[in-house]
């Protein structure tokens, strides 16, 4: 990455039926952002990610990365490669990590490296077990996803996102399938993402945390981008009504005691 | 002939000349399997995927496959294929060898149609039973759908067909007892003609049913390891630092030749279908 990159996501529109969750949604994101989108649920945080990486196709709506400009609505279609490559430069960390059940943590973090880089086997291997110390899971790396916990689980599948070298990390909700006491050391690991400077966004519940490491944060609320400010200005003095209620229903004045 | 009522003895001492036409049973039933699992998958993949056309030709085609006999099926392939091929013959002047292909094609075509049918269900409810996270992860990651469907859906749907699989394939090897309706002489086929030069007839299928059974005992034998082999371990020890530090600086080969009692079979299996050890 030598100069910066920056996404530029414009006219994002995607309705379910008739239920409009996203509506004209206007993005930049530069590159270092790590970016919280916070919202009540059902307002499409989690789609707004899922149709980046081409999971949902939007009614309308184009991203740009650098110089290509992909249209977003009918990338399937027409250029599949276009899918490829927005896949390739972004990368999804799942609520539900979705490790490969019948691999193990190091086949897992291999598996993109070996089929959609096409590296060899030993390369991979060095890579998947460099991005495995990193998350700390080394010693776990001949494990399958049922022998580890949820919080291990979801590190291995953010060191598997890590070995792809994305430049867009998407995390949808990552420690909200997690039992209380893992979602520390999920937290912690996302931490040091963004302290190394990885481009996110981040979908997320865990406002206190949102508020710590972001370092910039959006309010989502019936498709739209209701509040856009650092995490500061839309925790602290939310210029909007919409924002101001959502805060006082989470209660964000006291906070929660795993926070890092 | 001794005037026994039941020829106890002769029941054990004919089961090697049955035998020996064992190797045509199991080419019937291996042939067959594998082409009806074959065309079975090819079915599923239409009826998930929605092909269109093609996808209401296959519930029709499954339809009519399971609700008629096999025996039927048998006596529709042997009879009726040859008399359409003639038919062509005649119509286009061409000149299909029909009276050359040998009975044994039409068992097995019969057979494995047959198959294909109950098959198509069975990969098709282990297909749709993959979470569907597993899709997504592989497509977050940039796989191609081929890609994804060849390396991470189809291992854990066969994970979950395999017992039906196998179940598939022990009737396959019982129903090629009928394959004598296109006149292939097989186990059984040999066991009528034996009988009809001593008029043992209860006998041979006695001896028959042992044999049948035995076989089957066997093949789930079989599948029961086969079922462990591809299983996720219940659980995995925790490596080693001197393990660690020799996987970090292992090279495929050697690596492969390690074996897998680290509980890394997984990847070692990818080794050898990849040709890269």
């Amino acid at each position: 990455m030598a100069e910066k990159q920056r996404f530029v996501i414009k006219d994002l529109k995607k309705k379910f039926n008739n239920n409009i969750v996203l509506d004209g949604i206007d993005l930049t994101i530069n590159e270092g952002d790590v970016l919280g989108v916070i919202g009540p649920s059902g307002t499409g945080k989690s789609t707004l990610l899922r149709c980046i990486n081409q999971l949902e196709v939007p009614e309308s709506g184009s991203i740009e990365i650098g110089e290509s400009q992909i249209d977003l609505s009918n990338a399937k279609k027409s250029n599949l490669k276009n899918v490829t490559q927005l896949r390739q430069r972004t990368g999804m960390v799942f609520q539900r990590f979705n490790l490969f059940q019948k691999k193990t943590a190091l086949e897992n973090v291999m598996e993109g490296l070996i089929t959609v880089q096409k590296k060899s086997k030993d390369e991979a291997r060095k890579i998947a077990l460099k991005e495995l110390d990193r998350v700390g899971m080394t010693q776990w790396a001949n494990h399958y996803p049922k022998h580890l916990s949820g919080g291990q689980q979801q590190r291995v599948a953010i060191a598997r996102v890590l070995a792809m070298k994305p430049d867009l990390i998407l995390m949808d909700e990552p420690t909200s399938a997690l039992d209380p006491e893992l979602v520390g050391e999920v937290l912690e690991t996302i931490k040091q993402l963004a302290e190394e400077g990885h481009t996110m966004i981040l979908v997320s519940h865990e406002m206190a945390f949102i508020r710590k490491v972001a370092t910039r944060c959006i309010f989502l609320d019936h498709g739209k981008i209701v509040e856009d400010g650092t995490p500061k200005e839309v925790f602290t003095a939310p210029t909007q009504e919409r924002t101001r209620d959502f805060l006082k229903k989470m209660s964000l004045l006291e906070e929660p005691d795993y926070v890092i | 002939m001794t005037g026994k009522i039941f020829d106890f003895k002769l029941v054990f001492t004919q089961i090697p000349d049955l035998l020996k036409y064992l190797p045509v049973t199991m080419e019937l039933a291996i042939a067959s399997t594998v082409f009806g699992m074959l065309l079975g998958l090819l079915i599923a993949i239409i009826k998930i995927k929605k092909v269109k056309v093609l996808d209401k030709l296959a519930t029709f085609y499954v339809s009519l496959v399971r609700g008629t006999p096999v025996l039927v099926q048998l006596y529709i392939a042997y009879f009726g294929v040859p008399m359409l091929l003639k038919y062509i013959n005649q119509q286009t002047g061409s000149d299909l060898k029909v009276a050359a292909i040998p009975g044994f094609v039409y068992a097995v075509l019969a057979l494995g149609f047959n198959q294909s049918a109950f098959d198509a269900e069975v990969f098709r409810a282990a297909l749709l039973s993959v979470d569907k996270g597993q899709h997504e992860a592989a497509a977050a990651i940039g796989m191609t759908g081929w890609q994804s469907l060849r390396r991470i859906i189809i291992p854990e749907a066969l994970s979950v067909a395999l017992p039906s699989l196998g179940n598939s394939f022990i009737n396959a090897i019982k129903g090629t007892s009928l394959a004598f309706t296109c006149a292939v002489v097989e186990m059984t086929a040999e066991g009528k003609i034996l009988s009809g030069r001593n008029y043992r007839y209860f006998e041979v299928y006695v001896s028959l049913a042992i044999i049948y059974w035995a076989i089957t005992i066997l093949f789930e034998k079989i599948l029961k390891f086969v079922e462990k082999k591809i299983s996720v371990p219940e659980q995995v020890e925790q490596i080693r630092p001197e393990e660690l530090e020799s996987l970090r600086n292992q090279k495929s080969r050697a690596y492969a030749a390690k074996k897998n009692h680290n509980g890394l079979g997984g990847e070692l299996a990818w080794q050898k279908n990849r040709g890269l050890s």
